[in-house]
């Protein structure tokens, strides 16, 4: 098994207006290709804080973090973004499209910030995405204009769409109901099997944790 | 370029009133600046155009704002009597223009005679492009040589001759040309020194003593409203006043050195002052608003960029982006300015307006120039806060999830 994340926190300080508090103390992860783990814990423990900085969004913090055998704070902030939109994919809640855009160019996003070889490629495999997911009804629609479960698949889309090797997810499923919170697990579980993804997901839900490979708890410090 | 088109079409003028009031902002910054700029550097010019009389022993006439004109009382010997007191008296110069006459030329303009006589012309150093200095000593009967503007040199090549009714003598008379002058050469109203006569279409006559003397009472009399006495005295100047006074019921003042530099110091240096704070404020009161609103933008777009961030835009990407984003918008409004300015220019050639048309792209001239390269630089200086402070607050909340939710 390759490792492909190897962080170790000694400490991160989460600052908001209000408050300044002291989380993931001496939190270590080491993650092969293909693995899926699930990360839980009660709200304010740092599972956002950890996705942030698994998905090189956050360096703020004392530690040490290698992706891809390349440490994380020695890269510049284009090499970041340019990680971002080929390793990672992020696969949120179903607002975090843009209303303005149709669910065709909130999908095609990541491509346009793609390097203009690659680009050609992707855009082949975007039909069979949006095959497999079965969105082609609302490629033409707005955002507002579609259900909780329409949106949760186009986001699911865009995440997937480069063919990431990080799936970072971030309680995809929160607000869906049953049917359309176990489409989006099995879409994927079925990256992770057809392509060796690598799937980090942050959830509540237990029940579905328990499908993970592994499960990691974050708490409190006392 | 397809990126920097999607985020400006897609994200940023989304809202269209905070581009298109960004727009106004940037417009009605670059405009103070570029009136603002142009008026002290007019004034500048005049400025240094008027040291020749700023000098000790130099006193300038100038009709007493009090003092009304009354033709009824003002006589031609009286007048004369005046001059014959100058000339016995005084080393003066002597200048007066805006005498309109029809002289057949290349553009239809009008052309505007002045009249000098040589101690003003010594003093101003006229700068030739063609031709050879003015001769004063010539004979009215025969041909009065002349300096002409630019734009009678095509129809009027120095040594041709113009044949005019010459207004001041009331007879006709035959110029000849000894001299071009170069492209807009230019005088300035002693008393309002941002404001300018160009001599483009102008034909400057030399006056002598017997020119004087066979002139009609309007040349002799708007001759000595600023008429210029050199090496001279306070008492002298003050017996001048005296003897105008009682020949023709006009009070003069004339002003010294230290009176013109307190004049100046009084109205101009003062307004220019206060041009220079008004702008500066209004600059930073424009700046600030623009700052505002592209916060604002910000703000309402956060999520926007973030969803950018997220899937690979960068921040240094974006940077670009803003930048090329303002320099676009300050390109518009230098056009914007650009066109007034050539309207204004330009318009003085279609209205065949002789004294204000001037030459360069679309009459332009470098008072123009430069003051367009201040509000290229003050734009730069804009741009630079605006985007810096954007880039400011969208770093400030770190794209991460949470925004998103």
């Amino acid at each position: 098994m390759t490792k492909i994340i190897d962080l170790k926190i000694k400490e991160k300080i989460y600052k908001n207006k209000k408050l300044q508090i002291s989380i993931l103390n001496n939190f270590n992860l080491e993650v092969n290709a293909g693995e899926k783990i699930a990360i839980v814990g009660e709200s304010g423990v740092g599972k956002s804080s950890l996705l942030n900085i698994i998905g090189l969004l956050d360096r703020d913090y004392n530690g040490e973090y290698t992706l891809f055998d390349s440490r994380a704070n020695s890269l510049h902030t284009s090499e970041l973004a340019q990680w971002r939109n080929q390793k990672i994919g992020f696969v949120l809640q179903e607002s975090a499209l843009i209303n303005s855009l149709t669910i065709e160019d909130n999908i095609k996003l990541p491509l346009l910030y793609a390097d203009s070889g690659k680009k050609e490629f992707k855009l082949e495999d975007f039909e069979n995405v949006i095959n497999a997911i079965d969105i082609e009804s609302i490629l033409k629609k707005k955002p507002l204009e579609c259900s909780g479960g329409e949106k949760a698949r186009a986001v699911f889309a865009r995440g997937i769409i480069m063919k990431p090797q990080i799936i970072l997810a971030d309680e995809p499923t929160a607000s869906l109901d049953v049917e359309n919170r176990e489409r989006i697990v099995n879409l994927l579980f079925k990256m992770n099997k057809e392509f060796n993804t690598t799937i980090i997901t942050v959830t509540h839900d237990l029940e579905m944790a328990n499908r993970y490979d592994r499960v990691i708890h974050l708490e409190r410090r006392k | 370029m397809k990126i920097f088109k999607f985020i400006i079409s897609k994200i940023f003028l989304r809202k269209a009133i905070l581009g298109i009031g960004m727009i106004l902002l940037l417009c009605m910054a670059n405009y103070i600046t570029f009136t603002a700029t142009r008026s002290i550097l007019s004034t500048f010019q005049g400025y240094r155009e008027t040291e020749y009389i700023n000098q000790e022993g130099v006193y300038t006439a100038n009709l007493d704002p009090n003092s009304h004109i009354d033709m009824g009382v003002i006589s031609e010997n009286g007048t004369q009597a005046v001059y014959d007191y100058l000339n016995n008296n005084f080393n003066y110069a002597f200048y007066t223009d805006g005498f309109i006459v029809s002289v057949p030329n290349s553009y239809d303009m009008k052309i505007s005679l002045g009249y000098m006589n040589e101690q003003y012309y010594r003093l101003n150093e006229f700068e030739l492009s063609q031709g050879t200095d003015l001769d004063f000593d010539y004979q009215l009967d025969g041909e009065i040589p002349v300096l002409i503007g630019k734009g009678l040199s095509k129809t009027y090549p120095v040594g041709s001759t113009i044949k005019i009714d010459e207004f001041v003598l009331g007879r006709p008379v035959t110029l000849k040309v000894q001299g071009i002058l170069k492209q807009n050469t230019y005088h300035s109203n002693y008393y309002a020194l941002n404001s300018k006569t160009y001599y483009n279409f102008s034909i400057l006559i030399p006056v002598n003593e017997a020119f004087i003397n066979n002139a009609n009472m309007d040349l002799k009399l708007n001759g000595l409203m600023d008429i210029i006495t050199l090496n001279t005295t306070k008492e002298e100047v003050t017996d001048l006043s005296k003897v105008i006074k009682d020949n023709m019921g006009l009070k003069f003042n004339f002003f010294s050195q230290q009176e013109n530099y307190d004049y100046f110091n009084e109205y101009y240096l003062h307004s220019l002052k206060i041009i220079a704070i008004t702008t500066f404020i209004l600059f930073i009161v424009i700046t600030c608003l623009s700052i505002w609103n592209a916060l604002v933008s910000v703000r309402l777009m956060l999520k926007d960029f973030t969803i950018n961030l997220l899937v690979g835009l960068s921040y240094s990407k974006l940077r670009k982006i803003f930048y090329i984003y303002f320099g676009i918008l300050s390109f518009i409004n230098l056009t914007v300015i650009f066109i007034i300015t050539a309207f204004n220019r330009y318009g003085c050639w279609l209205r065949k307006d002789a004294t204000f048309a001037t030459y360069g792209l679309f009459g332009l001239i470098g008072m123009d120039w430069l003051s367009l390269l201040v509000v290229v630089l003050s734009d730069i200086i804009i741009g630079m806060v605006i985007v810096e402070n954007m880039l400011r607050k969208i770093k400030k909340v770190p794209i991460s999830l949470r925004v998103l939710q």
